[in-house]
């Protein structure tokens, strides 16, 4: 009996961290997918998710409400996305390129405010926890296990409930055809009268807000608090997801989830005494997403205008 | 009737003259090199102004923080020593970018080439009998091996893009995550690099390499720490620059960029060139890894390559091709990075400030390239 | 077969589509002299020619993508000039193009929603209204099935679909029946029938003699940019049209020189030769392409040396695969082709080269240069081991032999080092014409469309070079689409026709009006 409660209890905390660590990923990704899908691809995803997290917190600092300081994040983070869709879509600039120099961009001039506001430029902590709390949503003392799992942020749940509308949107509404279409043929949905242009500076708003929420939650939501850089890189991962599903939305979500299971292993496997080096199972994701896009796991089917420019001829 | 005749002529005349010289302005900026340096100039001008805007919202003096920069940047020869070895491992990354680019292919994975490089060398340094070679080749034996680890990274992306057509972008990018997290394997497990254990040794490192694997220095005399590394740059600046312009390979590269179904059609090897550019491209950067490794750092650790290799991808870029272009913006990053570090730690000034402006000259390069490159008529 | 009662049932139906001295030039060249049309509603009117013709661009004027420069287009009565092809779609106007527009990954209906659409969508509503409209129209297809998936014809069929759901008043068919199979064809063309029938007028841009005998109620020949040639009952004027079509006036300067040229180079005679000097031998060559269509279908024929062989036939009947596959950038998916009896069916494009099949590609700028760089560097392009010694390119001597050819082959241009893309077409052709031949050792050339696009003075020294290859030896495989010069040039005329030799003639007993019946598919 006592073992399987602890099997019980093991499997639950694992379930709840892999939730809290796909969770960033699944908006991100959502979010991208969307942009990708009308043939703009935002390799800046981290810088933006990096300025949403910043921005969060520093809307909740300035605030002293988390809710304000999301709304902040969901606000401040436009310009941002404009630019990037200024120099994706209308400059037809290279796309992966301006993605990596937003990137740079946003990290740093989220340190530099960030040490502005929190320290007058020194490097440091910032005291004080600014975020969400959980939701109780399962009483902890009765359902421990349940509770691993299900009290997570609001944000989670939010994720599901934005994943669940662009999947409603792309599936069974016009602008989902258009959105579909536009990335796979421009010149035909130009010549049907719509705009090439409209739709993909959607795409990549789109993207940017997704990015901000995801941002938010690891800052709001989940750490609850900034750190310099602390994304680390999860914006490429969210696009290693979107490669390993092959751009469909269920396989996308599906990847994040795996990819969140295979970063919890980190924390999970030394708790059962199983000694697999953490890089390996960090490095797990970009591995099975490298198989992806070699075309070991099927034929892939990016979007046939992805990272093209749109010129009428 | 006649008054009125004179009057407009000259009115015309000046108009003419007007019109002559907006015109002449006019074709004077559909030159690709105006254009160029009048970006560069824009660009510089922003990042002044922004950086002066930055230093006073901080509520510094611009003076305390630019003497700051400047010290730290060329203020003693030790310092100049540092930023041009900094500014070395760019230019490595950057030629081995613009040779791929000949092709059309972007590498931009010289983050893990660098790690990979990073790895061969200090394995072959450490555990690899380097250390009992004569002195004038120890060195030189585990900087081979890290242009082949480089190489090998790189060459991954190459088979891919020319078997498959997979995305370089992709593919360099994807491999570079993964090398820099197989590098952080590597100096975490005590069977792999890192260093054994014990109450003074426990950070996750590898040993010190050997006196004998470290690079020779030059003008030992001066301070000025500048080693082999600068003569070994200078001369594959000359190999690349020879393989660009004069040799098969350059000429095989350029034709697969621009049309490689006629680059087929005329017999050249299309497959070996893709797999080529790549795979030198990568060399280089593992080069550079192991110049890091056997120069400054001698100690391989986690973050061993960070933020060199994208600097060096923005080096590749800002260079559009010329392999003075690759000196020149090396040298300007090599120097901004130094000067950074020290009004960081001097004038209190971030250096996410060079970030700031970093992230603006890629920003504005990348959006202007195609009005840089519009051909006139 | 055409019913007489439906003819003269349209005789006082209304203008759709009234064209009044169109014209329309591309620099120097004249497109378009002068063309009037008029076409009623419920009428099939076929616009025959060759191509160059002008077919393409008088489409493209009328559905917007071009304007035209003279002349006047009436659109039931009213002056219009689409601006754009969303323009023209907005006025009624619809085109059917060979290249199709449809989005593969995604099903039939949602192809036909796109921008039709608004909000949330009801797939079975819209289902049904559609499969309506397709009911009247007396032809079905599967909605929820991926285009990916469709054969080419069902392909077309929902391009035509897409097409018919606005309520054109005009639709423009280009060549529809390029892509079809016997059976589709049919199914096409009393697809047209129908639509004619409820009030749409349709313009079937053709040159196919078979279809115009089904469908059309009135046909306009033509040639060179101007109409020489109409009809309102095409099936007694059949001959007539043919021969308008392909027939030139005999003022053309072109013919004359080359006119002049034929009658010395036939003292040549073709049948004093030894056996068993084929240079080139095809044998039951196929091609399928990845969409399943099949382009070469068993093709035999062989090339003799010190001969010129021609295939004529109007584009898109399998020429460009032939070519694609002796040049060796296409696998053939059947057969083999040998030359001097060596099979190089496999052979990559270098052992090509170094075998000595030189190779004038269809289209210079995707296959045979590379625009950007120098005319030195395209000159001497596959010759390259000629000027590499350990890896390095021999840049002095690549630039004087460079000089050499252009000397040679009076290639103009203001040095070696100018980008190819700034010579003029007759240069850069020139420029082609001097690497291939002279590659060593020569044996056989294949020439694709090697005049197209060029100038009198341009066109007379290529066919020079070709008929000083032919002299010297060398077996050539000419591949045109111009008539009258394969008339002046070839010993041998093959044409070929969806992917077969459908007749082979002597120039001694070639005949115009045969060679364009079969061009038509009449063998």
């Amino acid at each position: 009996m006592a073992i399987d409660t602890t099997v019980i209890d093991m499997l639950a905390v694992f379930a709840g961290s892999a939730i809290r660590l796909a969770t960033p990923l699944l908006i991100a990704a959502s979010g991208e997918l969307v942009s990708q899908k009308t043939g703009v691809i935002n390799t800046s995803l981290d810088g933006l998710m990096l300025s949403g997290a910043f921005l969060g917190i520093y809307g909740s600092y300035a605030t002293g409400s988390p809710w304000l300081g999301f709304i902040i994040a969901l606000f401040g983070i436009l310009p941002l996305a404009l630019l990037q869709a200024f120099l994706s879509v209308t400059l037809r600039a290279n796309q992966l390129v301006t993605g990596i120099g937003i990137n740079i961009l946003a990290l740093g001039a989220t340190t530099l405010m960030y040490r502005k506001v929190f320290f007058e430029s020194k490097a440091g902590a910032v005291s004080g926890s600014y975020g969400f709390s959980k939701l109780n949503l399962v009483d902890e003392q009765h359902f421990p296990a349940l509770a691993n799992v299900l009290n997570q942020s609001w944000i989670v749940y939010l994720g599901l409930l934005l994943l669940v509308c662009i999947a409603l949107v792309l599936k069974k509404t016009a602008l989902g055809i258009s959105i579909n279409a536009v990335g796979e043929s421009p010149q035909t949905v130009d010549q049907s009268g719509l705009s090439v242009v409209a739709l993909r500076y959607l795409g990549v708003m789109t993207s940017g807000v997704m990015a901000s929420i995801a941002g938010c939650f690891i800052s709001l939501g989940d750490i609850h608090t900034f750190t310099e850089g602390m994304t680390n890189g999860i914006g490429f991962l969210a696009l290693a997801a979107i490669i390993f599903g092959n751009w469909s939305l269920s396989r996308t979500a599906l990847a994040c989830v795996l990819f969140g299971a295979v970063s919890a292993l980190q924390y999970q496997l030394p708790a059962m005494n199983i000694n697999v080096p953490p890089a390996l199972l960090i490095m797990l994701p970009y591995v099975l997403a490298l198989f992806a896009v070699a075309g070991f796991m099927g034929k892939q089917t990016a979007p046939k205008a992805l990272t093209v420019p749109f010129f009428r001829h | 009737m006649q008054h009125r005749q004179i009057v407009s002529k000259s009115a015309l005349g000046w108009q003419v003259r007007l019109e002559h010289i907006t015109m002449n302005i006019h074709s004077l900026f559909k030159h690709p090199a105006v254009r160029l340096l009048t970006l560069l100039l824009g660009v510089s001008v922003l990042s002044l102004l922004l950086s002066f805007l930055i230093v006073q919202t901080y509520g510094l003096s611009f003076q305390s923080a630019w003497s700051a920069f400047v010290d730290g940047a060329w203020g003693s020869p030790y310092v100049i020593g540092a930023s041009i070895n900094r500014a070395l491992y760019f230019a490595l990354i950057g030629l081995g970018f613009i040779l791929a680019d000949q092709a059309k292919l972007a590498n931009i994975g010289a983050e893990g080439q660098i790690a990979v490089g990073g790895i061969a060398a200090t394995a072959l340094c450490l555990y690899g009998g380097a250390a009992h070679l004569p002195h004038g080749i120890a060195f030189a034996y585990p900087l081979l091996g890290a242009m082949l680890a480089g190489a090998c990274w790189g060459g991954i992306a190459g088979f891919l893009k020319a078997k498959m057509g997979t995305n370089e972008v992709i593919s360099t990018l994807l491999l570079s995550f993964i090398a820099v997290w197989l590098l952080y394997c590597c100096v975490q497990s005590e069977s792999l690099l890192k260093q054994p254990m014990n109450t003074s040794a426990s950070l996750p490192q590898s040993l010190p390499i050997p006196d004998s694997t470290s690079m020779p220095l030059l003008f030992a005399s001066s301070g000025t720490n500048l080693n082999v590394g600068l003569v070994i740059t200078v001369l594959l600046a000359f190999v690349i620059y020879t393989l660009m312009h004069y040799s098969r390979f350059g000429f095989h590269l350029k034709s697969v960029g621009h049309n490689a179904n006629s680059a087929k059609r005329a017999g050249m090897p299309v497959f070996s060139t893709i797999f080529l550019a790549l795979a030198i491209s990568g060399a280089f950067a593992g080069l550079a890894g192991g110049l890091m490794l056997q120069g400054d750092q001698q100690v391989l650790k986690t973050g061993f390559s960070s933020g060199y290799g994208f600097d060096g991808l923005v080096v590749g870029l800002l260079a559009r091709g010329s392999v003075l272009g690759v000196f020149a913006a090396a040298l300007v990053f090599g120097f901004l990075r130094s000067g950074g570090i020290n009004m960081e730690m001097v004038a209190q000034l971030p250096s996410a400030v060079v970030l700031v402006i970093q992230g603006i000259i890629v920003i504005t390069i990348a959006g202007a390239s195609r009005w840089l490159s519009k051909q006139e008529g | 077969m055409m019913d007489v009662d439906y003819l003269t049932s349209q005789q006082g139906s209304a203008s759709v589509l009234s064209l009044q001295g169109i014209k329309k030039s591309f620099g120097a060249f004249q497109a378009l002299k002068q063309i009037s049309l008029e076409l009623h509603a419920g009428e099939i009117h076929c616009l025959l020619g060759e191509n160059g013709a002008g077919k393409s661009t008088l489409c493209n004027i009328i559905f917007g993508s071009l304007k035209a420069d003279e002349g006047q287009i009436l659109l039931q009565g009213s002056l219009f000039q689409a601006s754009s092809p969303k323009d023209a779609l907005h006025h009624g106007i619809a085109m059917v193009h060979q290249h199709f527009s449809l989005i593969e990954n995604t099903t039939v209906l949602d192809n036909l929603l796109l921008g039709r659409s608004s909000g949330v969508l009801n797939r079975q509503q819209q289902a049904s209204d559609i499969k309506n409209l397709l009911k009247e129209l007396n032809f079905d297809i599967d909605l929820n099935v991926q285009v990916k998936d469709l054969a080419v014809g069902e392909k077309q069929r929902v391009e035509i679909i897409k097409c018919l759901i606005r309520q054109p008043k005009l639709l423009i068919l280009d060549e529809p029946t390029a892509v079809l199979l016997p059976h589709e064809i049919n199914a096409l063309l009393r697809i047209c029938q129908r639509v004619a029938e409820r009030g749409c007028g349709i313009l079937l841009v053709t040159h196919k003699l078979a279809e115009i005998k089904q469908v059309a109620s009135k046909v306009s020949v033509l040639r060179s940019g101007a109409i020489v040639d109409f009809s309102d009952q095409p099936i007694q004027d059949i001959d007539r049209l043919v021969r308008s079509m392909i027939h030139k006036e005999s003022t053309d300067g072109e013919v004359q020189l080359l006119k002049r040229e034929v009658s010395q180079t036939r003292l040549v005679s073709p049948n004093a030769r030894p056996l068993h000097d084929e240079v080139l031998q095809v044998n039951g060559l196929s091609y399928t392409d990845p969409s399943g269509v099949k382009k070469l279908d068993n093709v035999t024929l062989l090339v003799n040396k010190a001969e010129i062989v021609a295939i004529a036939g109007v584009e898109g009947n399998g020429q460009s695969e032939l070519a694609s596959i002796l040049s060796g950038m296409l696998d053939a998916t059947a057969g083999q082709f040998f030359v001097e009896g060596q099979d190089l069916t496999h052979a990559s494009p270098k052992q090509l080269t170094q075998f000595g099949v030189g190779v004038i590609a269809e289209d210079r700028h995707d296959t045979g240069c590379i625009t950007p760089m120098s005319l030195a560097e395209n000159l001497l392009l596959n010759h390259l081991d000629r000027y590499s010694k350990f890896g390095f390119l021999n840049r002095k001597k690549l630039k004087a032999d460079a000089e050499q050819l252009m000397h040679r082959f009076d290639v103009r241009a203001a040095s070696s080092a100018v980008p190819f893309g700034r010579l003029s077409g007759g240069n850069q052709q020139k420029a082609v014409f001097a690497r291939e031949l002279t590659l060593n050792p020569l044996k056989f050339l294949l020439a694709s469309q090697p005049t197209r696009g060029l100038d009198v003075g341009a066109v007379a020294t290529i066919y020079n070079h070709i008929r000083d290859a032919r002299n010297k030896g060398l077996g050539v495989l000419l591949i045109s689409s111009e008539l009258d010069e394969l008339l002046a040039v070839a010993d041998r005329i093959l044409v070929f026709y969806r992917g077969t030799i459908i007749g082979e003639v002597h120039a001694a007993q070639a005949n115009r009006e045969q060679i364009g019946a079969w061009m038509a598919g009449q063998a």
